[in-house]
């Protein structure tokens, strides 16, 4: 097989995983809460700008990075959680916490809540791409055979892989797991066996930014791109993918972020940089045209 | 009631909207030419542009309820129409103003064809994903919209034969543009049509089986809404003078819709009064720097806490129509409101 094919397939397979990271995020808080959460986006860039602060501060080795943006994401997940989605959580029966009313306030909320994120960050930071460090840049290029590729493909490739097998430790074997997918399931059942409906949301929320924030550290160093405004694009992208998966199904949005990551690097051999965006647009509108329910996603009544 | 009563309420609502008139093109124009800052002038036009884009947008995310996440897509495209046919054909003001908003209806209409058949949320994803379309294609056709570096218009608005340079008169054609527009949109609002939006919107399924035909009414309203759009984009292109993606980004749809959302959603006084306040508050708060933007955020985020039913709600946007035009309603029109 052509050795550029091969590099391109394993680049987006890298792309990908960063898609798939961040859909995650979208599709356990949407299958708790049922709302989409519009500054999940940002999550992403805390991650990577906590990530740069740390490579500032302390030179950091690269492990201590990634915890950091973990944490930072953690964190912000659960101040949006307090700040964006609590307030409109007046009632705790399933009408109301399900209730278009809820949806559409949480969406605008979580919206007004993106752009102060990205305001304050651009007011510290500046709009303009921040520099990091030559020796944290991960574009070291590693030969395998034929084939150059460089150490972030690697980094990012793994430690998704490790980040994906911990998620799936959290949802089948831990408490916190076992009630974000009880309450998900029915949360008023939930509720009735004992579940605290508000800890299980907060900790959904912790677990999806985790996830984000790491991304977004990963994707700033291997591209060396780390500006207030990064956090837009993917996740648009990765929130395609979770539409394409079925909303609510994680192997879902997985493989259709890896699909859509392949896509678009393969499509980088036809289209030029600018174009290539339209793949996931155009992804989406098919997708809502003709599965409207996703491709992975379960028989809904209605869509 | 009596006949007496009838006619105060239309002498009551012929003085508002004499009044109304008045402000916009008396009282406004005249402090802005008496500050003498055409910058301030040039703020009033954007102003009145916006309050159009605000209340044709109200009329399908207000009125029918169907969250629009990419109206800027609509506004570029008339922008962009009435840029490229001025400055490659050469048709006058008249004519690139018209198409500029029958283009936006239409590709409203292609847009409302496939999507109208989803509900709430992934509607709004579908609009999402029009309104990023059409931004990655006006900023990556370079060879027909000139891509990042934006179009230019360098014909001023010629209106039979006049030509309309001076910032003063700029302010007027867009002022009477934006009275015209939006007393259709506040008939229509307040018509059998808008209240037949209104049940689609409280429940879509209820209004088909009582014999309104979803769809189509939906997609009336989309082509409507989108085609006011249009016609404001296309006064900008032409009242700027300079036109570029930029402006019809994500972020532009979300300050449309913040509009729509901090004054009242179905409620058309309140968009425009939304529309006032986001385009008006950072030039007030031009003191805040940089903030100015997260002011913006901040009281987008505080009136949907606060005032979840935005500024001047639509049951009291309704009260007002009913008051003022009972007397037109209340006889032999009165279908949709006993």
């Amino acid at each position: 097989m052509d050795t550029y094919f091969l590099m391109q397939l394993i680049n987006g397979l890298s792309v990908g995983m960063i898609y798939a990271l961040i859909a995650i995020g979208f599709t356990l808080i949407f299958g708790v809460l049922n709302v989409v959460n519009f500054a999940h986006g940002e999550m992403y860039t805390i991650g990577a700008f906590a990530g740069l602060v740390c490579i500032n501060m302390i030179h950091a080795p690269l492990a201590i990075i990634i915890v950091a943006a973990l944490v930072a994401g953690g964190l912000s997940g659960i101040g949006l959680e307090r700040i964006a989605f609590k307030p409109f959580r007046r009632f705790q029966d399933e009408a109301s916490l399900k209730s278009r009313a809820m949806r559409e306030a949480t969406l605008l909320s979580s919206l007004a809540v993106s752009i102060i994120i990205k305001e304050v960050i651009q007011h510290f930071f500046g709009a303009e791409m921040q520099t990091i460090p030559g020796q944290y840049m991960l574009n070291n290029p590693i030969q395998v055979g034929p084939l150059s590729l460089s150490s972030g493909q690697f980094l990012i490739l793994g430690s998704s892989i490790l980040m994906l097998g911990g998620l799936q430790y959290v949802l089948y074997h831990t408490r916190i797991g076992l009630s974000i997918r009880a309450i998900s399931n029915n949360p008023l059942g939930a509720k009735y066996v004992g579940l605290s409906v508000d800890k299980t949301i907060i900790s959904t929320f912790a677990v999806g930014s985790m996830l984000g924030g790491a991304a977004g550290i990963m994707v700033g160093l291997y591209y060396g791109a780390i500006f207030p405004t990064m956090g837009f694009t993917p996740s648009i992208k990765a929130f395609v993918a979770m539409v394409m998966g079925g909303l609510s199904s994680i192997p879902g949005a997985v493989i259709c972020s890896l699909i859509l990551g392949v896509c678009e690097s393969l499509a980088t051999n036809y289209l030029t940089q600018g174009w290539s965006d339209m793949v996931a647009y155009s992804f989406l509108i098919v997708t809502l045209i003709f599965f409207p329910q996703g491709i992975f996603g379960s028989r809904r009544e209605r869509v | 009631m009596t006949d007496n009563k009838l006619v105060s309420h239309s002498v009551r609502a012929n003085l508002l909207v004499l009044g109304l008139l008045a402000l916009v093109l008396g009282v406004v124009p005249g402090v802005l030419s008496f500050l003498g800052k055409s910058y301030y002038m040039q703020v009033a036009n954007s102003a009145l542009i916006y309050c159009v884009v605000a209340a044709s947008m109200n009329l399908i995310t207000g009125t029918a309820g169907l969250m629009c996440l990419g109206h800027a897509a609509f506004f570029g495209i008339g922008a962009y129409t009435a840029a490229l046919l001025n400055t490659h054909f050469g048709l006058p003001f008249l004519l690139t103003l018209p198409l500029g908003g029958v283009a936006a209806g239409l590709a409203g209409v292609l847009v409302a064809l496939p999507t109208m058949r989803l509900i709430s949320i992934y509607f709004a994803v579908a609009t999402l994903g029009v309104g990023e379309i059409v931004h990655v294609t006006l900023l990556n056709w370079v060879s027909l919209t000139r891509g990042p570096m934006g179009m230019q218009i360098y014909e001023p608005i010629t209106i039979f034969g006049h030509q309309f340079t001076g910032l003063l008169s700029i302010y007027y054609v867009i002022a009477v543009l934006a009275c015209v527009s939006i007393y259709l949109l506040w008939r229509m609002n307040h018509s059998y049509f808008g209240n037949a939006l209104r049940s689609v919107r409280e429940d879509d399924q209820c209004a088909e089986a009582m014999g309104i035909s979803v769809v189509k009414l939906k997609i009336q309203a989309f082509a409507a809404s989108t085609f006011f759009t249009g016609l404001a984009g296309a006064v900008l292109a032409h009242s700027a003078g300079y036109i570029s993606p930029d402006s019809f980004q994500f972020s532009e749809s979300i300050l449309i819709l913040t509009m729509v959302v901090v004054g009242g959603l179905g409620s058309l006084p309140g968009s425009i009064l939304g529309a006032l306040l986001l385009i008006l508050l950072p030039e007030v708060a031009r003191g805040l720097g940089d903030m100015r933007n997260v002011a913006v955020g901040v009281v987008m985020f505080l009136s949907i806490l606060l005032l979840p039913k935005g500024i001047f709600g639509e049951v009291s946007a309704i009260e007002v129509a009913r008051k003022l035009f009972n007397s037109a309603w209340d006889g032999r029109n009165a279908v949709g409101w006993k």
